[in-house]
């Protein structure tokens, strides 16, 4: 008997929850229906895969690498990202480029976004520019892990 | 000897000392870019400068010898301004390339530039362009965009290989450094070049590219590819988390030790036989255990038990003279010493035969003409190095135990093959994966020197202590390690190699032993 009181109890007491959410929100939603500023906002709901929140402009998303003017990668391999990242997943084979200016590009580049942490130093290392992590795309998930391995192809996309 | 006092701190040195070794004496450390040990003071990048008492100007600590009573001072406001000054003019002209250069990391401009200078450049001019990729021959790479004209690749051509292939071309701004016309460097110590030149304006085509030096690991040795037996660093990638590197050892580069008096300024220099002939390292190695009668790679203690039991057989059937092994000069000291205690001490055999000895063209500098490190020390142990006699090894033969990767001097494989198969029991210690040990019954890995630790008497009888840098791959054990256990299995003279856990506890046996090791 005891037991089924407890049982209903904690039912009415989330409920009353739920009521409260439902009419503080209902209150200040109101208010600023009527134009009334008040320090605290209404909660509201983003329906998530058919809408999206907007990024920062200062965010950090997927990784791109840049190009040059002719196509070529920007990257010349001095593999400073691949120093500072503190999670190991960046790794870089240089080769010789026939041009002398150049001397230097990445014949191999691949992240590995499974352990990436999204820090940036890699942003912040790169004396090139050649590295951004500006691309919005923050919906990462694949169904095979092989997947998180980029290459340079991909990067440079 | 002269007093001085650098900083204000007194110290001793010899009368002739310059500052700059003096100061180096007393723990302070004078930026040089162009001075180098092995030579004689050039003077020409002007970073040494030093205030000394009673003098007007700013000395060169490179060149100004003691005197006693002189009063240097090297921290001072001047010397520091006039240092900046000076790395101002060299970086002036530079191109700035670190992140494709790579001496980045190790490069000496770089490091001043970190500690005494950290100025905004106020030369507003573009930088002259030059030659990048220039080839100077053996495989060398000249960038005279980098070039700061120290000449040390100039007198260390001029002075050290007397080859003089380098010289300093026009004058003031438009000097710069190259061949004589066709005749590229070509000498076996061009390699030292790379690692001579204070910035990248020489790099060399093995390492150009392939890795940034801050990821490698330095491991000390002693270079096993000729009796000289140089001090070098075995320079290794210790991998990454997730990705796999092409390959462990990325370069060899010398080491500066104070080897005998007489020999110090060879000490500085390897040559390019030791510094391009580290590929052995990583090209087929032998991994696991081959024991013939089973298709699969055998336990350890199965090929112990193996071994022991075929040289039990031997004893108890009174036929060890059937038993023949061949030995090569590439063992350390502890394994020739250990080989030698089991079996011509212990097993009395007379078939103990060395390997053909490799040899090669002998030069003035350093390479000897035998190729292999460790000749005197298996002559100090007691062996004998004699011509290998295939009729004495091979007649009446039961057992043949070979270390050694090559036919040894006998011919080709296919001649040696019919004379193998005559033998019943062969077994070979290898650090290498090659064709001929399909005719061995089993087949043991071992490793090679950068692996294990051990000793090496080089051809001026110096004992040369060095110790594993590499981890073995696979199941491989060190030739002493194997022995050590052989020597437990034979059960002739069981309790003499209980605590044999490290070479050097082998060695301290040796010592006692024989008196050159002492």
């Amino acid at each position: 008997m005891f037991r089924l009181f407890g049982y209903f109890f904690e039912i009415i007491r989330g409920s009353v929850i739920t009521a409260r959410h439902f009419i503080v929100n209902l209150f200040f939603h109101t208010l600023n229906l009527f134009g009334i500023k008040t320090k605290r906002k209404g909660a509201f709901t983003i329906q998530y895969p058919e809408q999206k929140s907007e990024i920062a402009e200062r965010h950090r998303s997927l990784h791109r690498l840049m190009k040059r003017e002719n196509g070529k990668p920007r990257c010349v391999a001095c593999m400073l990202c691949q120093t500072v990242c503190p999670s190991e997943c960046i790794y870089i084979e240089a080769a010789e480029d026939p041009d002398p200016e150049i001397q230097k590009y990445p014949s191999t580049f691949l992240i590995d976004i499974s352990r990436c942490c999204f820090c940036g130093f890699c942003v912040e290392a790169c004396p090139e520019d050649a590295i951004r992590m500006d691309t919005g795309e923050v919906e990462l998930a694949q169904y095979n892990k092989d997947d998180l391995m980029l290459d340079l192809d991909f990067l440079l996309s | 000897m002269v007093e001085i006092f650098i900083n204000d701190s007194a110290i001793k040195v010899k009368e002739g000392t310059t500052v700059l070794k003096a100061a180096e004496k007393a723990g302070i450390h004078i930026p040089h870019i162009c001075f180098h040990d092995a030579f004689p003071p050039e003077g020409s990048c002007r970073m040494c400068l030093v205030e000394i008492e009673g003098h007007p100007c700013l000395e060169l600590a490179c060149s100004t010898q003691v005197r006693e009573g002189m009063k240097v001072y090297t921290e001072t406001e001047n010397v520091r301004d006039a240092r900046k000054g000076v790395l101002e003019f060299i970086l002036a002209e530079h191109p700035m390339d670190c992140p494709i250069c790579d001496k980045a990391g190790e490069c000496t401009l770089q490091d001043y530039y970190e500690q005494y200078g950290l100025f905004e450049s106020d030369f507003l001019e573009e930088k002259e362009r030059k030659d990048k990729k220039v080839d100077i021959g053996k495989g060398l790479i000249l960038d005279r965009e980098r070039c700061v004209l120290c000449t040390r690749c100039v007198r260390f051509l001029r002075d050290i290989t007397k080859t003089g292939e380098l010289g300093v071309f026009e004058r003031g701004v438009r000097s710069e450094i190259g061949i004589f016309g066709d005749q590229y460097i070509d000498n076996n110590y061009a390699g030292n070049l790379v690692e001579l030149c204070p910035v990248g304006a020489i790099t060399d085509k093995d390492f150009r590219f392939k890795t940034r030096n801050w990821f490698l690991k330095k491991g000390a040795s002693v270079c096993p590819l000729c009796s000289r037996g140089c001090q070098i660093f075995i320079e290794y990638h210790p991998g990454f988390a997730r990705f796999k590197v092409p390959k462990r050892v990325y370069r060899i580069s010398s080491r500066v030790t104070s080897r005998d008096q007489s020999q110090k300024e060879k000490g500085y220099w390897i040559c390019d036989i030791g510094r391009y002939g580290y590929s052995y390292m990583d090209k087929d190695r032998a991994e696991n255990i081959i024991l013939k009668q089973k298709n699969r790679p055998a336990e350890r203690g199965e090929a112990e038990a193996f071994l022991g039991e075929k040289i039990k057989k031997l004893i108890y059937r009174n036929k060890l003279q059937r038993m023949g092994v061949v030995l090569n000069t590439w063992l350390t000291n502890e394994e020739l010493f250990l080989a030698r205690k089991i079996f011509t001490l212990d097993l009395e055999l007379e078939k103990v035969f060395f390997t053909e000895l490799d040899t090669g063209e002998k030069d003035d500098l350093l390479l000897t003409a035998d190729r292999t490190p460790n000749k005197k020390g298996a002559e100090e142990i007691g062996f004998e190095i004699n011509q290998i006699e295939k009729q004495k090894l091979f007649d009446e033969t039961e057992l043949l135990i070979v270390f050694w990767s090559s036919p040894f001097g006998l011919g080709s494989i296919t001649e040696l093959l019919p004379e193998l198969s005559k033998v019943r029991t062969k077994i070979l210690f290898t650090p290498f994966k090659r064709k001929w040990n399909d005719a061995f019954d089993l087949v043991i890995p071992t490793l090679v020197s950068a692996e294990k630790g051990g000793s090496f008497t080089n051809i001026d009888g110096k004992v040369q202590h060095f110790d594993a840098v590499l981890s073995p791959p696979g199941e491989a054990r060190a030739e002493w390690e194997w022995l050590v256990s052989l020597g437990k299995e034979i059960e002739v003279d069981f309790n003499s190699y209980l605590g044999m856990k490290f070479p050097y506890d082998v060695y301290k046996k040796m010592k006692d032993k024989i008196e050159f090791f002492r």
